[in-house]
């Protein structure tokens, strides 16, 4: 068997054992109904014909009582004759398909007259009354009864035939059929139709509860519907309490990574301050191991927070989202002395946690209020398919190698000295990317109008695979 | 300049409070909010540094109670947490600047600074009367340019007055900021230095107003 024809049959079979419920319900039922209906009309026509038949052969054995009793022999005990007529004119018109006929041994004795010149056949027989189905003269199909008598007063066994059309037989079975059919037709439309009905109805609740489960997936509820049916609660049931764990899960590999940094930072607070006692030779190398440590801690803090936000997150309004980081930095802002702009399109929305929002936010603005001289600016846009977040400010700006350098991780920015005291790292920017990686979005980092670095962020409004992971740790 | 530190982690109190130490500043420590709130009604503090991850409640907790008492005094907060939705907490309960552990003392000196000078008024970090100067990030003072050696006290001392100047400070407000709370001077101590100061940089810069207390003044303007 060549390969295709491997192929075909299995992907078939695939794609029938994969079809939806409905599909497969709707053509388990269309193959009833091509099977059965058929079926029905077959045992219905048949049983028609048969009992068509059997009223047609009691005609006609009753036309062939008539006959046989206006049967006489005459004197002589040699010719026969009929004494009356069986009263049915059809035996009188030629070929009319209504024939009968007495025969002794070959000799023929009588004919009705539409027989004309012809003969019914006389098959081989058995005594008593017989039914055939013979061809009668011009090839027509007749239906043919018979019997052998003995007449007093006449020497042999003489037989009588009495044969009428199956034409109109044949008629009215076909106009049986023909009802039948129609009838059976109508029945199986609207069995079809009912049964699609049903099924609309029985799988409504199915519906309902995928479109629950879109709802949950796109953030839209928190919960399953569970008011259904018995066998369906269950499931909804038993699929909110996996939900339910599955946030608890992600909750508390928050908390636990949160506690973890939070322990952690005070001790190496106490080590950097103290650290900063020595001689710089010696002070060198223990804070650039003091820095790997935050900045792992940093790193697996700020994923672990990032892991269940894309999940689960709705469609959340940026203004509302950012609300308190924009306030909060403004205000910190003006105790920095500096300038801080902000518009945040009230209509702007997109699909991301609030809480990765405000990282994200937060981070790009605490970087531009570190290095601005005198105005930072935020800007929020609805744009096509997306939501982009500008930060801006009059500092320095960065270079390409710099840019380049502050999305790598833990690359550390704080080379503006002492003077400023401005610690920290770029970091901050790699967290941002860890977001942009989880939510499919992108960082730009280019020469901002206010003449010194601009971030420019672009959020699609659904994340293209909200359960991606965030760029591979570095450290 | 004198700081109320509020943190609950002895190492960190310790080796942040000699940081600061070590950089002029006077430091007074304590471990709880509670204590913190009794210091901050009873006590003058020109900044407070305010953990927020303290034993007897929230940070924050405290400064918004602060705030809503009308207490307005710079306060640097001192945070663990990386969520910002915790930073923006801080914030809106009241926090004028944060740092975040793991900090370099550099970092937290230059916030605290930063804070009181805008607390005073003033936004240039080099503070000018004359032609005295005072960098408040170094610390250094300069007159006409040439540098002037201090003692800690005097350079605390000249600090607290360019900052007010040309306000009138009180005796006891500057016994108040100067001075730590366990060795507060008589008013003879604070004349003694005052004296050396006037001998550093001339009798006219530093007016005593009897009954008022002193006034650092621009000379050079009067001339």
């Amino acid at each position: 068997m060549t390969p295709g024809g491997m192929s075909r049959p299995t992907r078939w079979t695939r794609r029938v054992r994969l079809a939806p419920l409905g599909v497969r319900l709707l053509l388990a039922s269309l193959l009833l109904v091509i099977v059965l209906l058929p079926l029905a009309g077959f045992g219905l026509t048949y049983n028609f014909r048969q009992s068509a038949t059997a009223s047609f052969d009691s005609r006609l054995e009753s036309q062939l009582n008539a006959l046989l009793a206006g049967i006489q022999v005459d004197n002589l005990g040699r010719r026969l004759q009929l004494n009356r007529s069986l009263g049915d004119a059809r035996f009188d018109r030629v070929y009319s398909g209504w024939y009968w006929q007495i025969t002794d041994g070959d000799d023929l004795m009588l004919t009705s007259r539409s027989l004309w010149d012809q003969r019914l056949p006389v098959p081989a027989h058995d005594n008593g009354v017989n039914v055939y189905a013979v061809d009668g003269p011009r090839n027509e199909g007749l239906r043919m009864i018979e019997r052998d008598i003995r007449l007093p007063g006449h020497a042999n066994e003489i037989h009588v035939a009495l044969a009428g059309s199956t034409r109109e037989l044949d008629r009215e079975v076909g106009r049986f059929e023909r009802l039948l059919i129609m009838s059976l037709a109508t029945f199986g439309v609207l069995l079809l139709a009912g049964l699609a009905l049903q099924m609309r109805w029985g799988l409504a609740p199915l519906r309902r509860m995928s479109a629950n489960l879109r709802a949950v997936e796109e953030g839209e509820a928190e919960r399953l519907d569970t008011q259904l049916p018995a066998e369906l609660k269950e499931l909804a049931l038993a699929m909110n309490s996996v939900l339910e764990r599955d946030r608890r899960l992600i909750e508390r590999g928050r908390a636990a990574a949160g506690n973890l940094a939070h322990a952690l930072k005070t001790p190496v607070s106490v080590l950097k301050t103290l650290s900063e006692r020595f001689p710089a030779e010696q002070r060198q190398p223990i804070n650039t191991e003091l820095a790997r440590i935050d900045d792992a801690v940093r790193h697996h803090l700020a994923r672990a927070s990032a892991a269940g936000g894309a999940a689960f997150s709705g469609r959340v309004s940026i203004a509302k989202a950012i609300e308190p980081v924009v306030q909060g930095l403004a205000r910190l802002a003006q105790r920095r002395g500096l300038r801080f702009e902000s518009y945040v399109d009230p209509l702007a929305a997109a699909r991301i946690d609030p809480q990765d929002l405000q990282e994200l936010t937060g981070n790009l603005l605490e970087n531009a209020l570190r290095w601005a001289e005198g105005e930072v600016s935020l800007t929020v846009r609805q744009v096509d398919q997306g939501v982009r977040l500008r930060v801006e400010d009059d500092g320095p700006g960065m270079t390409q190698a710099q840019s380049e350098a502050a999305l790598a991780r833990g690359v550390r920015l704080d080379a503006r000295g002492s003077g400023s005291g401005s610690g920290g790292s770029g970091l901050g920017l790699a967290i941002v990317e860890d977001l942009m990686a989880l939510y499919g979005g992108t960082l730009r980092l280019e020469r901002a109008d206010l003449g010194g670095l601009a971030a420019d962020v672009w959020l699609p409004v659904s994340p293209v695979s909200p359960h991606g992971d965030p760029a591979p740790g570095g450290t | 300049m004198k700081v109320l530190l509020v943190e609950d982690d002895a190492a960190l109190a310790k080796a942040l409070g000699d940081a600061l130490r070590d950089a002029g500043l006077l430091v007074e420590a304590t471990a709880t909010g509670r204590e913190a709130d009794y210091l901050v009604r009873t006590e003058r503090y020109d900044t407070v540094i305010l953990d927020l991850g303290l034993p007897d409640g929230d940070g924050t907790r405290w400064l918004s109670q602060w705030r809503e008492d009308g207490i307005d005094l710079p306060v640097l907060v001192l945070t663990a947490r990386e969520r910002w939705s915790d930073k923006a907490a801080g914030f809106s309960a009241g926090a004028d600047d944060y740092v975040v552990k793991p900090f370099e003392t550099a970092e937290v000196l230059f916030r605290l600074r930063a804070l009181v000078r805008r607390s005073h008024g003033r936004a240039h970090p080099v503070i000018r009367i004359g032609e005295l100067t005072l960098d408040t990030h170094s610390g250094s003072v300069t007159l006409a340019g040439r540098p002037i050696t201090l003692t800690a006290q005097e350079s605390r001392l000249l600090s607290y007055l360019m900052h007010a100047s040309p306000r009138i400070v009180s005796r006891a407000e500057l016994a108040e900021h100067v001075y730590n709370r366990d060795h507060e001077p008589d008013s003879n101590v604070i004349d003694v230095q005052i004296s050396r100061l006037r001998r550093k940089f001339g009798r006219g810069r530093i007016e005593t107003l009897r009954g008022q207390g002193y006034r650092l003044v621009d000379l050079e303007a009067q001339a």
